[in-house]
């Protein structure tokens, strides 16, 4: 075994458990991030295009990518969930969608349109959120949905995009938080300059957590790349040969 | 003390298989050493992967799948789906799948000329 090979996927996987950013470490040699202010569009309103890598939270462990001073406090039944969860049960390696906040090693975009915004990702199974600008309300029973309902608006230079209406299916980690129908995210998305998105998530689930908490994560342009193609569904063979509890990507519970 | 705590634990991890946990599928205390000759390479998702032909002591000749990164990783770190191909002879180094299977993670690829191509990167100086 050549020592620098383990030490090079050791620490990709490494920086990928510990990082908000997780994703990070997986991609070398890759232009630097542009920089630049932050742009606007003709209307003033700010400008989010690009690839961005990074998501507002931490994909192995959701507690361990929160805004100082947050505390993640589970119900007694959510606390026995994550200790009993399995490996092979997370959606993610199922070719589900993660749902939010959590977030995956591939790069996404958000396409700003009238009315309308979409995130539209390449890993997360090739997936799209969409976004209500145009003032309306949430339904007042939203069929339950891996995406549930978000509407958005700007704070000055902040998306806030708030989200009901989920179903209970998705993990908030590889670690398997969990979360109910009840669960109502608010996401803060500020493009701080032209490379870097800070993003922050409240999450109020009263049926799973004791309290809402905050994460804080980040993401930054990925230049020189376009959107690639990944069909999970397509040839997840290996999902078979997982066994174990749920585990952090570098294999760690934590 | 510090330094080499932090070394030991980047030796025993395993690499993120970005929709799951490398650890889930492979026993990292089961190292794999295997010489063969490629016979098929899926350029599909979720993983990348090849099937390779390894002929043990007796003769006896084992086809094994070997897992990499999806190809939108590969591809953003030097590899193309041409990099492997049917017929290549190779040298891998890896893990063996944790239910014995002869399913494997192939850490590194040395080809017979002494490139080397890894699991995630095609970039020599990252290996």
């Amino acid at each position: 075994m050549n020592k620098q090979v383990s030490l090079a996927i050791g620490a990709a996987a490494l920086a990928f458990a510990s990082l908000p950013a997780q994703s990070q470490g997986l991609y070398q040699h890759q232009p630097p991030v542009p920089k630049g202010p932050a742009p606007k569009l003709a209307d003033g309103t700010p400008d989010l295009s690009g690839v961005w890598l990074g998501s507002g939270s931490n994909d192995s462990d959701i507690t361990k990518g929160l805004k100082p001073g947050e505390q993640v406090v589970m119900l007694p039944w959510a606390e026995e969930l994550v200790k009993n969860r399995k490996s092979k049960d997370d959606p993610e390696a199922n070719c589900l969608p993660s749902g939010i906040p959590r977030g995956s090693p591939y790069p996404w975009r958000i396409a700003q349109t009238p009315g309308i915004y979409f995130i539209v990702f390449e890993g997360n199974i090739h997936s799209w959120r969409q976004i209500f600008m145009d003032g309306r309300k949430h339904p007042d029973d939203p069929d339950p949905s891996w995406y549930g309902h978000s509407i958005g608006h700007w704070d000055g230079p902040t998306l806030v995009v708030d989200t009901v209406g989920f179903n209970d299916k998705f993990w908030f980690d590889y670690k398997g938080h969990p979360h109910t129908e009840q669960l109502h995210t608010i996401e803060r998305y500020t493009r701080t300059d032209l490379g870097n998105m800070t993003i922050e998530v409240t999450i109020n689930d009263p049926g799973a957590y004791a309290k809402p908490f905050t994460t804080k994560g980040s993401a930054r342009i990925m230049a020189g790349t376009e959107l690639l193609e990944y069909i999970c569904q397509e040839d997840n063979y290996d999902l078979q040969h997982i066994s174990g509890p749920a585990l952090g990507p570098g294999g760690g519970k934590e | 003390m510090r330094l080499m705590l932090t070394a030991s634990m980047l030796l025993a991890a395993l690499p993120a298989l970005a929709h799951h946990s490398g650890a889930a599928v492979f026993d990292n205390t089961k190292k794999l050493n295997l010489k063969g000759t490629v016979t098929k390479v899926d350029w599909t998702n979720p993983h990348a992967h090849f099937f390779m032909d390894v002929k043990d002591e007796s003769g006896k000749v084992t086809n094994w799948n070997f897992e990499l990164a999806s190809p939108s990783i590969l591809i953003r770190n030097g590899w193309s789906r041409h990099s492997l191909k049917e017929g290549d002879v190779v040298t891998v180094t890896g893990a063996q799948a944790r239910d014995n299977t002869s399913l494997g993670i192939a850490q590194s690829i040395v080809f017979p000329d002494g490139h080397k191509l890894s699991f995630l990167s095609a970039y020599e100086d990252s290996k």
